[in-house]
């Protein structure tokens, strides 16, 4: 308690200084200033009052290993770069592809992960004037543009993402609070689309576009008052999570169009959202400076964590950093234990109680888990959190009645755990049994880079946790195969599957709204002291200008702000790999 | 800034016009008239204070009350109150007006404002509330004082202790509460003070929440700020912490971003960028508050544009019936939600020129 007070006060001093590297109990992360990428001519962007700095990855899975490719937006500008991340310097001289936009500004990206290849790959730009438009970087070419005459919506689209395991399906979100389901093989129609109302509950109503032709969009979505901030599909992209302006987080049910549950900010709009790597957790960042951890099974607030000094704009779990801990039960005994409480002691005053109860555990395997995330905000800041099991499971008692493998395996979705992962270079690696789930592609991932170093690392791994003194587990990635297997159910929006019943009911549903003031104290919105408060593992002043992007990569964290500087900051151990380009590019993968 | 320019081009009443076009005339609210002041020569620091309160209903129906009450002698709160109660029985929804007896009635009475120098908005603000709860509670003592002559049976000694609240305190009055705790002996001793409005110190890239916190954050008292000790006796080192006890009904926070410079010998203006969200709660209440995680809403904020407190311009956007409205002096124009943004403050340290956020209003939920 004392140590945090004191190392947060000496914070406080240093607080105008700009860190160029921290320390975690994992080691020290640096940030990399070859690595850094922006306009070629390194100028910062003025950026008063323009749209956020975004960026988008992709891996094309060519076979030279520099398979990564990077999107960002500043200002009126898109860039699209070959990343070369912590292995080589940025070359900012030679972008692949440049644009420059007049009357609209490119707001957002995403690029569709399942088509990606070195000859060709699909970017989505979303607009502030409310278009979005599909490119190809590569191919140097635009093939298709949506809600070009804006009769669909006229507002800035806030985010854009391709529908999970889809070649051709697309959700776009607005300011208006709208979002609509796109086909690229649809047009969007001469004239504005008419509708038809499919469903509707509280705050929410969903509508097809009733026309004799398939056009564009399929669905329209209205959620929540206010603008739509951000929204996130669940790992296995069955359910689809959205933060609005009017505070409140609203979790759906993707292909049944039903409502899973909600959350409200302690107070103002919130702005970002994500998932855990296995679907379990959602976390938000918003107007109230906080972050706010939701559990997506009980649909409760378990957590919120105070140390941004505004606004925060966006939140990302760490997949990398997120830990399967298999512990023996003797670990803990004897001498160890002054050893375990320096080590963990400035983490969180209250850790004490969780090495207790495993002290207490008699289970053969207890396994404790540790999730990391971060956040970036408005007060230029980078924080990284640590969600552990005191926070995760407070009602457990101090007895032998825990069963964490239970807790762990009894909600997980069966695919992709112990599942095999063959890399581009055809290697098999097998994932610990008791891992994370792996996550489905998502944007701003990179599924196949990871793959070559994942290699040796995992079956590192596997042997640690055999020996059961391994801190921390690679979540296993999804592999191309997997995914093409996928696209052979492809989604299909007939939405012949929604219940008609509710539809039926419609005139009667009366659309109830909840008063976000008498939220508080009910799970919508608890009290401040009836959930834990996190504090951050570390909290750092990392640029001049507001943050914008927040990106965990496996050698590395991306942090990019509103100048339009991606910074690149190394993970433990991976700094001195710049120099010693050669053996992390063999695609052999030699062990580290 | 571009649409302000052209619109003050523009005359009065094309002006008008475009303002009940852009509202439309379904959507324009029954009974709610928006007009502009007149600027009678850097009276814009008055005029976007009176805006700012028009829009804070419980301050305008209590002060159009007072209008409906017999005629009194003519003090500021009888001008305000002319004022407030022409511009709610306007024929027209849109217009301007010239807030003449207000401003000559105000220069008559305070030797600070009896020029045509530019004022601080926050400074009027307080001069206005606090000289309008004098007006309230003098009359109220007339009152009494002549109810004790008709009966003569008031307890004198109970009207000498209690100052009698007024609906101005009703309204903006909350309650800190200093705590001090003695390093020595450990002891907590805890003064309450009243206040109208809170005034925080802004820092880069923060929050009016962060603002806020820090305002409440402990300090400590040692060397030459030793606190005296009643428990010890002596000077001792000791914690202080400032919370809120009580809530007020609308909490208006001032943002100090007029700084002084040693070196300059003057005032700098401070163009951080704080961010004020359209909700608020308040974190640093203290443990015995009542009410304390009550909801507030933006209702109105003075904006300070310019490079110093005495030279720029003030301005003032509103929210009246679910939408937004920009008052510069006689220009009423509706904004977009999403606007407000502009008046955050500026991330450059470079500029001193901004148009910033200087007052906030923020009215509790019932």
């Amino acid at each position: 308690m004392l140590l945090s007070k004191m190392a947060a006060e000496g914070g406080g001093k240093e607080m105008n200084e700009i860190k160029t590297q921290f320390t975690t109990r994992e080691g020290l992360y640096k940030l990399l200033s070859h690595s850094e990428y922006s306009r070629p001519n390194r100028v910062p962007f003025n950026s008063q009052g323009s749209n956020p700095v975004r960026v988008s990855f992709v891996n094309v899975n060519d076979q030279s290993g520099n398979g990564d490719r990077l999107c960002f937006n500043v200002g009126r500008e898109l860039y699209f770069y070959i990343y070369k991340g912590v292995r080589k310097a940025a070359d900012l001289s030679k972008p692949i592809d440049k644009r420059i936009y007049k009357g609209t500004q490119p707001t957002c990206h995403d690029f569709n992960h399942l088509t990606a290849t070195a000859e060709s790959v699909s970017l989505l730009v979303g607009f502030s004037a409310g278009q979005v438009q599909l490119i190809d970087p590569i191919k140097k070419e635009t093939s298709k543009l949506f809600n070009e005459e804006r009769l669909i919506d006229k507002s800035r689209v806030t985010c854009v993402k391709w529908v999970p395991g889809s070649e051709s399906l697309f959700l776009v979100a607005h300011s208006s609070g709208n979002m609509y389901l796109y086909n690229v093989e649809h047009t969007c129609g001469t004239t504005a689309p008419h509708y038809q109302l499919l469903k509707q509950g509280e705050s929410f109503a969903v509508h097809t576009c009733k026309s004799k032709s398939t056009r564009n969009p399929l669905l329209k979505w209205t959620v929540g008052e206010g603008a739509l901030n951000e929204f996130a599909f669940s790992p296995d992209g069955k359910f689809l999570a959205c933060v609005s302006q009017d505070g409140f987080l609203r979790v759906f049910n993707f292909d049944s169009v039903e409502l899973h549950g909600t959350m409200k900010s302690y107070f103002g709009g919130l702005l970002c959202v994500c998932w855990s790597p296995d679907g379990k957790y959602i976390v938000t960042g918003g107007e109230d400076d906080l972050v706010t951890v939701w559990s997506f099974v009980d649909c409760r607030v378990i957590a919120r964590g105070h140390g941004h000094k505004s606004w925060v704009s966006v939140v990302a779990f760490d997949p990398y950093t997120t830990s399967v801990e298999e512990s023996d039960p003797m670990e803990f005994s004897g001498s160890d234990e002054d050893f375990q409480d320096l080590h963990f002691g400035r983490d969180r005053a209250n850790s004490t109680q969780s090495r207790l109860s495993k002290r207490n555990s008699t289970d053969s395997r207890p396994v404790s888990v540790t999730y990391r995330f971060g956040s970036v905000g408005q007060d230029t800041q980078l924080c990284l959190w640590d969600l552990t099991e005191d926070i995760l499971f407070p009602h457990q008692p101090l007895s032998r009645a825990r069963t964490h493998t239970n807790v762990m395996n009894a909600t997980s979705p069966p695919a992709g755990s112990g599942g095999t992962n063959p890399g581009s270079n055809g290697n098999s690696i097998t994932t610990p049994g008791n891992s994370v789930p792996p996550p489905l592609p998502r944007s701003n991932s990179l599924p196949h880079s990871a793959v070559s170093n994942a290699g040796s690392k995992s079956s590192v791994m596997d042997g640690a946790i055999a020996s059961g003194v391994s801190k921390f587990a690679t979540l296993s990635l999804h592999d191309r195969k997997e995914r093409h297997h996928e696209k052979d159910h492809k989604r299909n929006h007939s939405m012949g599957h929604i219940s008609s019943k509710s539809s039926d009911k419609l005139n009667l549903v009366t659309k109830t709204k909840t008063d976000p003031a008498k939220t508080l104290g009910t799970p919508l919105c608890p009290r401040m002291e009836d959930v834990p408060l996190l504090e951050p593992l570390i909290c750092k002043k990392i640029a001049h200008e507001r943050l914008t992007v927040l990106i965990f990569l496996e050698d590395c964290i991306v942090t990019a702000c509103q100048e339009g500087f991606i910074c690149t900051w190394a993970r433990p151990g991976k700094v001195g790999l710049l120099s010693s380009q050669n053996q992390a590019n063999s695609p052999s993968g030699t062990v580290v | 800034m571009t649409v302000r320019n052209i619109a003050s081009i523009c005359n009065m009443g094309t002006n008008a016009s475009a303002l009940e076009k852009d509202i439309g005339p379904e959507q324009f609210p029954i009974n709610e008239h928006y007009f502009g002041l007149v600027n009678f020569g850097n009276t814009c620091y008055c005029n976007s204070v009176l805006q700012a309160l028009y829009f804070c209903r419980p301050f305008r129906e209590n002060v159009l009350s007072y209008k409906a009450q017999q005629k009194k002698k003519e003090n500021l709160l009888t001008c305000l109150a002319d004022l407030f109660h022409s511009i709610a029985t306007q024929k027209k929804k849109v217009g301007v007006i010239p807030p003449k007896k207000f401003i000559s009635r105000l220069r008559k009475e305070n030797d600070l404002f009896d020029n045509y120098m530019q004022q601080d908005a926050h400074e009027f603000l307080n001069y206005l509330l606090n000289t309008i709860a004098d007006i309230l509670q003098e009359e109220k003592k007339q009152e009494k004082q002549n109810g004790k002559l008709k009966n003569g049976n008031m307890n004198e000694a109970e009207e000498n202790n209690k100052q009698e609240l007024t609906w101005v305190h009703e309204i903006f009055q909350g309650t800190l509460t200093n705590e001090t705790r003695c390093l020595n002996c450990e002891t907590v001793s805890s003064k309450d003070e009243d206040f109208l409005d809170l005034s925080v110190d802004v820092e880069q890239n923060t929050s009016i929440t962060h603002c806020l916190r820090d305002f409440s954050n402990t300090e400590t008292l040692c060397s030459e700020q030793k606190y005296y000790c009643e428990t010890c006796c002596s000077k001792q080192e000791a914690q202080k912490r400032m919370r809120v006890k009580k809530l007020p009904m609308i909490l208006a926070l001032h943002l100090k971003r007029f700084k002084y410079m040693e070196q300059l010998h003057r005032y700098t203006k401070l163009s951080y960028r704080v961010v004020f969200p359209l909700e608020l709660r308040l974190f640093n209440t203290s443990g015995d508050a009542v009410n304390l995680d009550r909801m507030y809403d933006l209702v109105a904020v003075v904006v300070h544009c310019g490079s110093g407190p005495n030279r720029g311009h003030y301005i003032t956007i509103v929210k009246s019936h679910g939408f937004w409205l920009l008052f510069d002096d006689d220009i009423v124009e509706k904004i977009d939600a999403q606007a407000i943004e502009e008046f955050y403050g500026l991330t450059s340290d470079i500029s001193k020129n901004s148009e910033s956020g200087y007052i906030l209003f923020y009215q509790s939920r019932e």
